[in-house]
């Protein structure tokens, strides 16, 4: 049990860091892949609106989930220290 | 073409705004200061502010008065690259929040240096502080001269009158109202700084034809053609991929370690409501950043259909309001301005409280009454103010380079010590002070505000501290990882059985020990040589 909640938490911090760092930096593709700037949307060229949704709404998407996973996480540490205090106060009764 | 400068065609309109926002402020410092009775409500707001109001606070406390002046001149200046650069900034918390904030939140620290002392000892807490209160100091200054700017034009005063006037009334109410009084005010000044930045934008876009006008931040695509017409480079992606990339080691590691940010984590009422926070504070801080995209392109249309150039860049948006708008708006819109400055100075001389009066006071007085701790955390509140005043009276060209500077600092001197921290059990003590205040002094050596004949990099990726950071951040990761293990080896000041143990706990393990977790040496090796890669790359000519 508490292997998998450590290598939860270290997969779970890894994986989010990796998500929300390219989010926040989407314009590097466009400079990466030149290619990719032909289009246009809104009016917009593309590789000016699209870093500015990905850095909001795509951020914002990713905040409720990391909220959501992170703190069901907790909950599960939370259970997990529980039972070994219980566990403890057994031993000592 | 004709230069065109920002004048308030009624200073009374802007005076009743001002005075009006200021009442609001000493109201809720005069409410918050009935409620602090201890320092963690000084401090930490008694851990208990919920998450929309907190992720409101994070956003003021984050969009400085540099989203409101400072990057809409640069965007004016330099185009679309700077938007790229913004854009990152909403990076700053969640990450700040993933990889330490619940941790700190979990031991009650009142700022990151907290941590630092527990960790690694007073030796390593003194150095992380002097690095984070000369960051903050940085950064209160660029706040302070703006809301000086904000007061001149408002007030017809010399920049030194308006200067002394508005820092000493800001100061008052932030000393007052102590966390408490910085949280609440921080939510209010952000609802003003929405609605400043993005309503008045709505009738500008309307009075220069746009059909996007009921959503200025993202419905201007409309009026991009014409300003392809003007100005056919606006939306070039300048520069080559490094100066991308360096916005990662400069911008985005050096806000993560930003006390000031990080004590809004702290703030929160438990930690599943921090991580609330930080969805709240991403949905309103990218309205705000989003308006300020439209300003700064709209203050290049403007330049561009208009033939009116811009005298100074960081009032484009206060000129686009007087050109376009009501005298009531303009006034309301330098009301927002001001507020945006003041909700960052909250935050700034707050850090700078917590950092003298919580964490220095704690090393150097351990047995000094809390009651006392107080007086001295209100006192370096007051004496911070008045050191950023003073400093402020000889302003650089460009409001927001001294911020950003600061930033690269903070990635390399403090970063890598919090990180390293709670997340490897092996990191030493003497590693962390070493490579903290030489890869720290080799950023200040090797930037051009310095010693101007040894500089990496040239021009503005120079002067912004990201050519500096690119070398000095993956210098300082790979010196504290290989001086850490050098120095264990060698077993010099070891982490302790205590200090690895605060590690497990702080990731909310309890009394359950285990040796084996946050201690393998595959991260530690990969970190650096990743950050080889970069410092080779950094040091190639820019």
């Amino acid at each position: 049990m508490k292997e998998q909640l450590y290598k939860k938490e270290l997969r779970n911090t890894v994986l989010f860091v990796l998500i929300l760092l390219p989010l926040g930096h989407f314009a590097q593709f466009f400079k990466l892949f030149p290619s990719l700037q032909g289009g246009s949307m809104w009016g917009f060229p593309v590789h000016y609106i699209v870093p500015i949704l990905v850095g909001w709404f795509g951020l914002l998407i990713i905040a409720i989930i990391m909220a959501v996973v992170l703190n069901k996480f907790d909950d599960e540490m939370d259970e997990y220290t529980s039972s070994l205090e219980d566990k403890n106060s057994g031993d000592t009764v | 073409m004709e230069a065109t400068e920002f004048v308030l065609p009624s200073m009374w309109m802007g005076i009743v705004v001002v005075v009006i926002l200021f009442a609001i402020f000493y109201y809720v410092g005069w409410w918050a200061a009935k409620k602090t009775t201890s320092e963690e409500d000084l401090y930490a707001a008694g851990f208990s502010i919920g998450p929309v109001a907190n992720g409101l606070a994070m956003g003021a406390t984050w969009a400085s008065l540099a989203t409101f002046m400072g990057v809409i001149a640069l965007i004016y200046k330099l185009q679309a690259p700077f938007v790229y650069l913004w854009i990152q900034w909403a990076l700053s918390i969640p990450l700040l929040t993933l990889l330490y904030g619940t941790c700190l939140r979990r031991m009650k620290a009142f700022t990151p240096a907290s941590f630092i002392k527990v960790r690694y000892g007073n030796e390593a807490a003194i150095v992380i502080i002097v690095w984070m209160c000369l960051s903050m100091i940085m950064y209160a200054l660029g706040q302070m001269i703006g809301l000086g700017m904000a007061f001149e034009v408002l007030f017809g005063l010399p920049y030194k009158y308006a200067l002394v006037i508005v820092g000493i009334a800001t100061i008052g109410f932030i000393t007052m109202g102590g966390m408490y009084g910085a949280s609440y005010n921080a939510a209010f000044q952000m609802v003003v700084m929405i609605i400043a930045m993005v309503v008045p934008m709505s009738a500008i876009m309307k009075a220069m034809g746009s059909s996007g006008w009921w959503f200025p931040p993202l419905a201007y695509g409309d009026m991009v053609p014409g300003m392809l017409k003007q100005i056919p480079e606006f939306f070039d992606m300048k520069y080559d991929y490094r100066w991308y990339f360096a916005l990662i080691p400069a911008f985005t590691m050096g806000p993560i370690a930003l006390p000031h940010l990080a004590m809004r984590v702290f703030t929160s009422s438990s930690i599943k409501s921090a991580r609330w926070s930080v969805v709240w504070f991403i949905l309103f801080l990218g309205l705000l950043f989003s308006g300020a995209y439209t300003a700064g392109f709209a203050g290049n249309y403007f330049t561009a259909v208009t033939g009116h150039e811009i005298a100074k860049p960081d009032q484009t948006i206060l000129i686009l309001n007087v050109f376009y708008n009501p005298a009531i708006v303009a006034a309301f819109v330098v009301g927002g301005a001001v507020a945006a400055g003041m909700s960052t100075i909250n935050g700034n001389l707050m850090a700078i409280a917590g950092l003298i009066g919580g964490d220095l006071l704690g090393i150097l007085a351990p047995k000094m009454p809390g009651a006392k701790k107080m007086r001295w955390g209100y006192l370096a509140l007051g004496i911070a103010g008045i050191i950023t005043i003073l400093l402020a009276f000889s302003p650089p060209p460009f409001l927001v380079t001294s911020i950003l500077w600061a930033f690269g600092l903070l990635a390399t001197a403090v970063s890598p010590s919090i990180l390293m921290g709670v997340w490897w059990k092996q990191a030493n003590k003497i590693a962390m002070i070493i490579s903290s205040a030489v890869c720290g002094i080799v950023y200040i050596i090797i930037s051009p505000h310095v010693m101007g004949d040894i500089v990496v990099g040239k021009g503005l990726v120079a002067a912004l501290g990201m050519s500096g950071a690119m070398v000095t951040v993956p210098l300082s990761f790979a010196s504290f990882i290989i001086l850490s293990f050098v120095f264990n080896k060698m077993q010099l000041a070891t982490p302790s059985l205590e200090d690895k143990k605060m590690i497990d706990r702080i990731h909310g393990w309890g009394t359950d020990y285990d040796e084996a977790r946050y201690n393998g040496v595959a991260m530690p090796i990969v970190l650096v040589l990743l950050s080889v890669i970069v410092f080779i790359w950094g040091m190639q000519p820019w």
